[in-house]
């Protein structure tokens, strides 16, 4: 960063990002203590309070959290793993890039809805099925964005580790995969979410722990608070899990930065 | 032939070479060649300029030279002085530096030891400390990626990373046009004393007379593809570097004679 701020002015940064969400707490206070009835469908800040603390204290959000975790984080590093291995690997050969292409199109715009009650009746109801729907949900992504990051190398590298005399596995060590990193990171930061959303649905569908099935079971009581401190919960996760990636990126790509 | 023989033999050989550049679509290369019936021949210790108007093929040249493009016809030869089977490694410096963004400097100084081309990785240090001091650069660059260094310390380094992998021959692509004219003289003296001192044959791409005429030995224009008559730049002392080359009393008289034949390559090419 090149300009430097007092620490005073970064408090006042920290209260600006709080603002915002403060102001919506607030309006959501006064809208339903205005009228009670409309707490039925719009719980309230006191009760979704009340609700975090049950929860919390029994145990009960933090389990399903860690399940949900668990199943999302997963499915993510193998899905983003596999998919980014076979995506760059796809550069040695441009026939099976092109015999791929259509069916990693498919795999990339099939919705993980639609495949989760066959993943759920092949794989059961347990953390296996969500793992997988998780799977899915990302491997497509990191072929599609590791391929295009192969595929996207500065000539003027290929043209140097031709000059040199450097076989293909060396210009794809040396070269390809670390200038594809950064189609790699990105595809991470697309994924985190949708491995997340993929554990969920399996879990929304059928399922007997992780935070889908606290929501739907909540929902389906008319407990809205708790289905607010499961949706608290998630969003929680996805920015903690995407603060993560941002590390990995940081570490990652540090010649960027510098 | 032994190794005496190949040592006199010159360093690059280049007969009847043939090019054009197959036009978009059709398989037959287009009837317009750009490089025709070309010869040319580097010998050790050696700089030959190539001196050209723009787009009259002195990249695709040194392509063709480096097996970036394959020739149509005629032969390329560079002198093998390692095992037959092993590829001469040759010293590309491109136009634009091409250090690897991702590695520091001194990852990118060593990618001759992790290529494999070359076999003792315990000078590595030693050679690197050398050609930093023959570059004035200093030593903590190696710790700096290239984002961080100025346009001519990026070619200076690109220069080094080239000469790490030992080759004897040296391609140069305008690799002085970017620079101001302090660093632009510096770097020619750099550069012509690694020639001579190692006794390696460079061909060195430049729209620039008078760094053709103080940094050549032998001075040649391309124009439409072939080569014209070679220049002899005869001075007085060819270890004379390029600085002092400029001063000499001959050097007015070649800028002349090179100047001419370019103009009436050019004018030619006009009309
Ligand atoms: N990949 C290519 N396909 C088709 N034609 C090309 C290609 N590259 C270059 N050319 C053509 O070949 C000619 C010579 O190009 P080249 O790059 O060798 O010129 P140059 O002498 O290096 O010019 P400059 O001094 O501007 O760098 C140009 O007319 C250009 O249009
Ligand atoms: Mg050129």
């Amino acid at each position: 960063m090149l300009i430097f701020r007092p620490a005073i002015s970064r408090l006042l940064q920290w209260s600006l990002y709080l603002l915002p969400l403060l102001a919506m707490i607030a309006a959501w206070y006064f809208y339903t203590a205005a009228d009670p009835q409309r707490q039925f469908i719009f719980s309230s800040p006191e009760k979704v309070y009340l609700a975090l603390v049950r929860l919390i204290s029994s145990g009960e959000l933090f389990h399903n959290s860690c399940v949900t975790v668990m199943e999302a984080v997963i499915g993510f590093v193998i899905g983003t793993t596999c998919g980014a291995m076979f995506g760059l690997s796809l550069w040695y050969s441009r026939l099976i890039a092109r015999i791929a292409r259509p069916y990693i199109t498919a795999l990339a715009t099939v919705p993980v809805f639609a495949l989760a009650p066959i993943l759920i009746s092949w794989f059961g109801i347990g953390i296996l099925s969500k793992i997988m729907l998780a799977f899915l949900s990302t491997v497509a992504v990191a072929i599609v964005q590791s391929y295009q990051g192969a595929m996207s190398v500065e000539p003027r590298f290929l043209r140097l580790m031709l000059v040199v005399g450097a076989s293909r596995w060396k210009t794809f060590t040396l070269v390809v995969v670390p200038s594809s990193l950064i189609w790699v990171i990105n595809a991470m930061k697309l994924n985190i979410g949708l491995a997340l959303l993929g554990a969920f649905i399996g879990e929304f569908i059928s399922a007997e722990e992780g935070l889908g099935y606290m929501i739907v079971k909540a929902s389906g009581l008319y407990d809205m608070a708790t289905v607010f401190c499961g949706v608290i919960a998630l969003i929680l996760i996805a920015l903690a899990l995407t603060a993560a990636i941002e590390q990995v990126e940081h570490r990652l790509l540090k010649w960027k930065s510098s | 032939m032994n190794s005496q023989s190949g040592r006199d033999g010159p360093l690059l050989s280049i007969e009847g070479l043939h090019f054009a550049f197959r036009s978009a679509g059709t398989a037959s290369p287009s009837s317009l060649a750009l490089i025709d019936n070309l010869q040319l021949s580097v010998f050790r210790g050696e700089i030959v300029c190539i001196l050209g108007a723009s787009g009259c093929g002195k990249t695709t040249l040194l392509n063709l030279i480096a097996g970036l493009l394959k020739p149509e016809a005629g032969k390329i030869e560079i002198l093998n002085s390692r095992a037959a089977a092993v590829r001469q490694p040759i010293g590309y410096i491109f136009q634009n530096d091409a250090l690897l963004p991702w590695r520091t400097i001194e990852g990118n100084l060593r990618l001759a030891d992790d290529i494999g081309g070359n076999s003792s990785k315990e000078g590595t240090q030693e050679r690197i400390a050398a050609y930093l001091k023959t570059f004035h650069l200093d030593r903590q660059i190696l710790k700096q990626y290239p984002s961080q260094l100025s346009g001519g310390m990026r070619q200076r380094a690109s220069i080094i990373q080239a000469l790490m992998f030992d080759p004897d021959l040296l391609l140069l692509d305008e690799p002085f046009s970017a620079l101001d004219y302090y660093t632009k003289l510096r770097l020619e003296g750099e550069f012509h004393q690694l020639v001579k001192g190692e006794n390696k044959g460079a061909i060195l791409v430049t729209h620039d007379i008078e760094e053709a005429v103080a940094m050549g030995d032998r001075l040649v224009i391309m124009d439409a593809g072939r080569l014209g008559n070679e220049l002899s730049i005869c001075k007085s002392d060819d270890r004379c570097q390029p600085e002092n080359a400029r001063g000499m009393p001959e050097f007015a008289e070649h800028y002349r004679q090179v100047w001419s034949q370019l103009k009436s390559v050019i004018e030619g090419a006009r009309c």
